[in-house]
């Protein structure tokens, strides 16, 4: 309680005598000067936040004291320095050492390169000396490392014990002890009852060792189950050759592409780098010849993916309905060929139930027919055989084999299917059942639950990276390692020989796959080293070197070459293919409102769920939802609109939803949560309205609503799983939705969907091009304003970084290729001869090339150290991610963007990051000089002057800059609030884990501090010293172009990114800007960013039903721009 | 009564103490400032687990900087040796020294010798020393004269003003490169080697970075 004293009212004789007065408006006694006297502190200050002055005192009294105690604190800490015992060979403190390895994704391995500190894996990156992957990854292989350092791996075996099954753990000689017993066991009854249900693997040294298995263990059931399987298109061209075979799509090669559903620029599709990186190969575009030689895509899909926004001409159509397409794009290649007219007719006559243009086919397959041996057609793993066996045929009849599609042998597959243990398990036939890898307690297919084969088998032994929903149901977990940890190989998708080379020893007792079944296979020498050296010595065998030798060799590439699967020397088996294509049925359901397809994707970012406890990849943003940290329930516009969303009133909400039921602010997108149901099974989740859906069709990501994870992916999303069947694959129909009256908050980072006419991503049709290529630089607002570098225009690049003219800016900024003025020796005229200015850097992304396929925003994560902030920091904004990828839908019509979401949208997207422009607006505004310039022409931040007023982030036209508004290093996510009470992660066992990923060349940003996209200045002055150092007494100091590259240029799997020093005219990156349709975003600011863009290019075939003239996008820009007063629009300049 | 205190009295003791707190932190304050040594870190030279003795490895014996410090001139880290570097010569000199046991324990179990750090950059400076010693500036320039010192201290401010001062007169400072490690080296003839060290700032292209980025990341 405040003491309040009353001092008595001065009487009348005291006031008598002189009076003195300490200003003319107390003399005067003006109202003014009673007010003043009144409120005694300036306006605001006695209202300070509900605190009073007593008990700021009582604070600060509290503060000094602590001070006190404080003061020993201020001392200098003894800080210690631990040199090695005995240092090994070839390491060197502060020199990272790169190792090459393999990424194990299922069909395919992924080759990298990794860095290391001291041993210690920090970064990985893709192999660039394998040429079909051309070091491209994805996000979740680059995620991957995050995962060796989860403090919620299981990092002890353990076996349930007693009634309660609580798991104990148990040492790695009780785990061999139990494999050798079980070997033992079954070795009697020829492995009768002894079933392993695998996750799917491309190591020929487990294939070798399964095939040990089947010779000790005939009757064992050896399954392999992937929720996501990838196989579809293997199996058909099996089935068609009559041996197996597996399809290589040359996309490179491809001037025209059909893809049936099939998302192949993201990891859904098996190969998927190879698949990117060709597919970019053949759109790249510097001149006007290449642009008319550019490829064309077709898309047939039914969610909206990455691939679709690439598209020249995307088709929203179901995947239930997908196969009925199929069918009718056979029957019309076959009618316009002349050919088979029999079957034509009776494809025809199955495909019922579609409504689709029947122009959109003619026209496409004319297109495709006409680019004989130069078009392809693809077909989403997803799909049921009977479309891979027509696209087997189709890809045939276009004269594609041997061009565009590359048949290859593979080894037989010899695993069985999920259904088979599972039948087996429900006629009791299993007794014992090893799992290793997967997660079927989660993924299994409901038609075939789990459950059943929990309940009958006795025993179920389970090898896993994390003790999940599978592991509670096992009586012994063994603990798995990191593909980082331990030996293995594996094939790349076209085949290619890799190696799996650890890095660091087990952080925790894993044992790895191999070396569990060559415990179980009996083998002698377990150490999986000895394993994977046996298996090259046979493919690489008899070469007189030794394996050893010849393995060392293979490390040092990262691949063996020329180890690829040999090119089939088989053909399609007509008569096989007709047979098994003669009773498929391709007919589509019949889709309403009330009797909804229903599509089921595997996620871009989880997978199928296993990377569920990556903090990198549930924070990152979906390409095209944009949501985090959760999946939702997709509809279209046109069911919305159903459900009794007012999409009319919601003017500019990504869900266009009416303003009271669900709101954008910030990064929290509010949607209602629906049900729904098909078959008897009801799932409730989030919806959120996704332009470009077809009208009935829901989409649900999978591999979110784990029950039994680690502390980051708990309670993230719903599970669609209960949805996902064996007989019917991914696609279901006859669902129905209806909305509750609960709401749910979904992260999104991205509230705003149409560009509103203005030229940000810069789109034109190829004609465009050809007519007139620099048709990028006649749009935006600096295409009709006074040049930026006014006289100086025409000046080429790289004299324009190094000299900085002024043009049409207010403030002269000084030159960069000129010596600083204090450096004395540098100021005479001959010294300045001599002078070689620093290398001016620069990128160049080619929005032409670039998917959007997120492995650069994960790359720049992990190389620059950048913290999650989770969910609930999300959805007010304030992810840190340095990247940002930027997604815009277009219709063509600004009104009609105005009032309602668009159905049928083009998608675009672009990433950005922080651009380093040349007259940084941030740097105008920073009070404390914490963002400046370098005489690199780097816009850089120094941390330790930052004293977080965010004027910067304010005064960013691009909104690049992220700020600390915790200790996101040093606090759990769900203790930022407590401030210091908080628990220091850097003194938890699992913060300290997870800090060993990051990179040690980065300062790690505190609470209070901006940071943004530095453009690696670690790697950039990394590079420049390395040169000084080799220079020595020369003066040899100039970084030769491609030494180095930055992280997300070197994650790309398109080579979209292109970075280097814009000084020098021959670098890659002075080419790359050298190109017509080089744009700086938002140019007209005068901003002069050393980031630039390539423009768009689209390229429709002008006989398609929905040919537009111009990208939508154009469009809505040529409807923006004001009409001259005689009337007519200006032409396209 | 009347009231021999006028009424401001009453506020007087508190007066008192604030005037005597202010003039308390300002004698402190003016002390710490003006009459201690402006760089605190020059002159720390804490006791290590092994009284290494520079002067006698270095200047008596002659041992270059190099032999321990092996990496100085390939990576941003000068490194302490390892124990395994000591073993060289002390399984033969002085190999029962009990002055040397934490080595020979450390060699033996592997656990590394706890050396007390003098010169602690704060993290948000990333100091390469490859890249100054391979362009003429020696040791003793940041270190002073370790091959004179029996126990290290910390000889040099090391703050960022008194890396700027080189950074922007490196002439004042670059040597021969064959003299980098030759802590005793002065010229011959100082005002001879002022006009090679300008003419070779030039001919280097010696141009060190005074911008952030050049030390902060």
């Amino acid at each position: 309680m405040n003491k309040t004293t009353e001092h008595s009212a001065p009487t009348e004789a005291g006031l008598q005598g002189p009076r003195y007065w300490r200003s003319l408006d107390e003399r005067v006694d003006s109202p003014e000067f009673k007010e003043w006297l009144h409120r005694e502190f300036p306006q605001g200050a006695a209202e300070a936040g509900g605190v009073n002055r007593r008990h700021f005192l009582k604070i600060m009294g509290a503060s000094f004291a602590l001070a006190g105690f404080g003061a020993a604190g201020c001392r200098r800490p003894e800080k210690y320095i631990l040199p090695y015992a005995q240092q090994p060979e070839n390491t060197v403190p502060g020199i990272p050492v790169y190792y090459s390895t393999s990424f194990p994704d299922g069909m395919d391995s992924i080759p990298l390169v990794v860095e290391t500190h001291q041993n210690r894996p920090t970064h990985i990156e893709g192999n660039p000396k394998y040429e079909p992957y051309g070091g491209g990854i994805n996000a979740i292989v680059s995620a991957s490392v995050l995962n060796l350092y989860d403090p919620d791996r299981m990092t002890a075996s353990t076996r349930a014990t007693g009634a309660s099954r609580r798991q104990r753990r148990v040492r790695k000689e009780e785990v061999y002890d139990a494999i050798s017993e079980i070997r033992d066991e079954y070795r009697r009854t020829d492995g009768q009852g002894l079933a392993v249900l695998a996750a799917p693997s491309s190591s020929p040294t487990r294939r070798r060792l399964v095939e040990r298995l089947r010779e000790d263990f005939p009757r064992m059931i050896w399954t392999e189950y992937d929720p996501l399987a990838q196989d579809a298109a293997e199996r058909a061209a099996t089935e068609a050759f009559g041996e197996p075979t597996r399809p290589l799509h040359r996309l490179e090669r491809a001037k025209r592409i059909l893809s049936l559903d099939a998302d192949f620029l993201s990891p859904a599709e098996p190969g998927s780098n190879a698949l990117s990186r060709a597919f970019a190969k053949a759109r790249r575009v510097r001149n006007r010849d290449e642009a008319a030689d550019m490829s064309r895509l077709y898309q047939v899909e039914g969610p909206f993916t990455i691939t679709g926004s690439m598209a020249d001409h995307r088709l929203r159509l179901s995947t239930s309905a997908v196969p009925a397409l199929a069918a009718l794009i056979a029957a019309e290649l076959l009618e316009q060929l002349g050919e088979e007219a029999g079957f034509a007719r009776s494809l025809r006559a199955e495909a019922t139930g579609l409504e689709v243009d029947a122009e959109w086919v003619r026209e496409c397959v004319r297109d495709l027919r006409e680019h004989r041996g130069e078009s392809v057609v693809l077909a989403g793993a997803h799909l049921p055989d009977s479309v891979h066996r027509l696209v087997v045929l189709i890809n045939e009849k276009l004269g594609a084999n041997g061009h565009t599609v590359k048949y290859v042998s593979v080894p037989r597959q010899t695993a069985a299917s999920y259904r088979e243990v599972a039948e087996a398990a429900r006629e009791g036939r299993v007794e014992k059942l090893i799992v290793l890898g997967g997660n079927p307690a989660y993924n299994a297919p409901a038609d075939l639950p789990w459950s059943d084969i929990a309940e009958r088998v006795p025993a179920i032994v389970r090898h896993g990276y994390y003790f999940d929903e599978t592991g509670l149901d096992a009586s012994l977990n063994i603990a798995a390692t990191h593909y980082l940890e331990s030996w293995g190989d594996g094939r790349a998708y076209d085949g290619t020989y890799l190696p799996v080379q650890p890095m660091i020893l087990p952080l925790f007792e894993g044992i790895s796959e191999l070396e569990v079944l060559a415990r179980l296979a009996g083998v002698r020498r377990t150490d999986p080293y000895d394993l994977v050296l046996e298996t090259f010595g046979g493919i690489r065998g008899g070469e007189g070197e030794r394996p050893d030798r010849a393995f060392a060799r293979v490390l040092s590439e990262g691949f063996a070459a020329d180890t690829a699967f040999a090119e089939s020397g088989g053909a399609v088996s007509r008569s096989r293919l007709m047979g098994l294509l003669g009773n498929a049925a391709f007919a589509a359901p019949a889709l309403s409102r009330d009797s909804l397809a229903v599509r089921l994707t595997g996620d871009p970012k989880v997978g199928d769920g296993y990377y569920a406890n990556n903090g990198w990849l549930q924070e990152l943003p979906d390409p095209v939802t944009k949501s985090c940290w959760d999946n939702a329930i997709l509809i279209s516009p046109a069911l919305a609109r159903e459900l009794g969303f007012d999409t009319k009133s919601g003017k500019f909400l990504i869900g266009g939803i009416a303003a009271n039921r669900a709101q954008f602010r910030g990064g929290r997108e509010s949607a209602p949560v629906a049900e729904l149901e098909v078959d008897g099974v009801t799932l409730s989740g989030p919806v959120h309205i996704q332009p470009g859906l077809p009208d009935w069709e829901v989409v649900l990501p999978l591999g979110y609503g784990r029950r039994r994870t680690g502390r980051v992916g708990s309670g993230v999303g719903f599970d669609a799983y209960p949805l996902h069947r064996a007989d019917s694959g991914l696609s279901l129909a006859g669902a129905s939705i209806s909305l509750t009256r609960r709401s749910h908050f979904i992260a999104n980072t991205q509230n705003h969907w149409s560009m509103e006419g203005r030229a940000i991503i810069r789109e034109g049709n190829v004609s465009m091009h050809i007519e007139d290529p620099a048709w990028a630089q006649k749009i935006g607002m600096e295409s009709h304003s006074p040049p930026i570098y006014g006289m100086d225009k025409d000046r080429p690049l790289s004299e324009l970084s190094l000299t900085q003219p002024r043009g049409g800016s207010a403030y002269e900024t000084p030159a960069f290729g000129e010596p600083k003025p204090n450096l004395r020796v540098w100021q005479s005229e001959e010294a300045r001869a001599d002078f070689i200015p620093d290398q001016q850097w620069g990128m160049s992304i080619d929005l032409n090339a670039c998917t959007g396929c997120n492995a650069c925003v994960i790359a720049c994560q992990s190389e620059n150290s950048i913290p999650i902030v989770g969910k609930n920091e999300v959805l007010r904004g304030r992810e840190m991610s340095w990247i940002r990828l930027d997604r815009y839908y277009s219709t063509g019509s600004n009104e009609e963007n105005q009032v309602s979401l668009p159905a049928d949208p083009q998608a675009s997207l672009m990433p950005v990051a922080c651009l380093h422009c040349e007259m940084a607006p941030c740097e105008q505004v920073c009070p404390v000089n914490a963002t400046v310039h370098d005489t690199q022409g780097l816009n850089v931040m120094a941390y330790n002057r930052c004293v977080g007023t965010r004027y910067c982030a304010n005064n960013c036209p691009y909104k690049v800059r992220r700020f600390n508004f915790f200790d996101y290093n040093k606090r759990a996510t769900d203790e930022f609030y407590k401030g210091p009470l908080g628990r220091d992660q850097y003194k938890t066992e699992g913060g300290v884990l997870a800090s060993m990923q990051r990179n040690p060349d980065v300062s790690v940003r505190m609470r209070g501090v901006m940071e943004k996209c530095t453009f690696c200045v670690q790697r950039i002055q990394q590079a420049r010293m390395a040169q000084r150092v080799k220079a020595r007494d020369s003066n040899d100091v100039h970084v030769p172009d491609g030494t180095f590259k930055v992280a997300c240029q070197s994650a790309c799997p398109t080579e979209a990114i292109i970075f280097g020093d814009i000084s020098d005219p021959d670098s890659a990156v002075s080419r790359a800007k050298d190109n017509d349709r080089d744009y700086a975003l938002l140019g007209y600011l005068n901003t002069r960013p050393r980031t630039t863009y390539l423009a768009r290019l689209r390229n429709p075939n002008p006989r398609m039903p929905d040919y537009a003239s111009m990208p939508l996008s154009y469009k809505e820009y040529k409807a923006r721009q004001p009409k001259p007063l005689n009337g007519t629009r200006p032409e396209s300049s | 009564m009347a009231n021999h205190f006028p009424k401001t009295a009453n506020t007087l003791p508190a007066k008192l103490l604030i005037i005597l707190g202010v003039l308390t932190v300002t004698v402190v304050a003016g002390v710490t400032y003006y009459f201690t040594p402006k760089y605190t870190r020059v002159g720390y030279m804490p006791t290590q687990p092994v009284a290494y003795n520079h002067y006698l490895h270095a200047e008596q014996l002659g041992i270059d900087c190099r032999y321990c410090h092996t990496y100085v001139d390939q990576s941003g880290h000068a490194n302490v040796p390892d124990a395994a570097t000591c073993m060289n010569c002390h399984s033969y000199v002085k190999s029962d020294s009990p002055q040397l046991e934490p080595v020979r324990v450390s060699y033996e179990t592997g656990e590394p010798v706890e050396w007390v750090r003098i010169h602690a950059m704060p993290d948000y400076v990333f100091f390469n020393h490859a890249v100054h010693v391979n362009r003429g500036v020696s040791c003793v320039d940041c270190h002073g004269n370790v091959n004179e010192m029996e126990v290290v201290w910390h000889d040099k401010p090391m703050s960022m003003a008194w890396c700027l001062d080189c950074h922007r007169n490196p002439e004042e400072y670059i040597r021969p490169l064959e003299h980098v490690y030759d802590l005793n080296w002065t010229p011959e003839n100082a005002e001879a080697h002022a006009e090679w060290a300008r003419e070779h700032v030039v001919s280097w292209n010696v141009n060190p970075p005074q911008s952030c980025s050049g030390c902060h990341r």
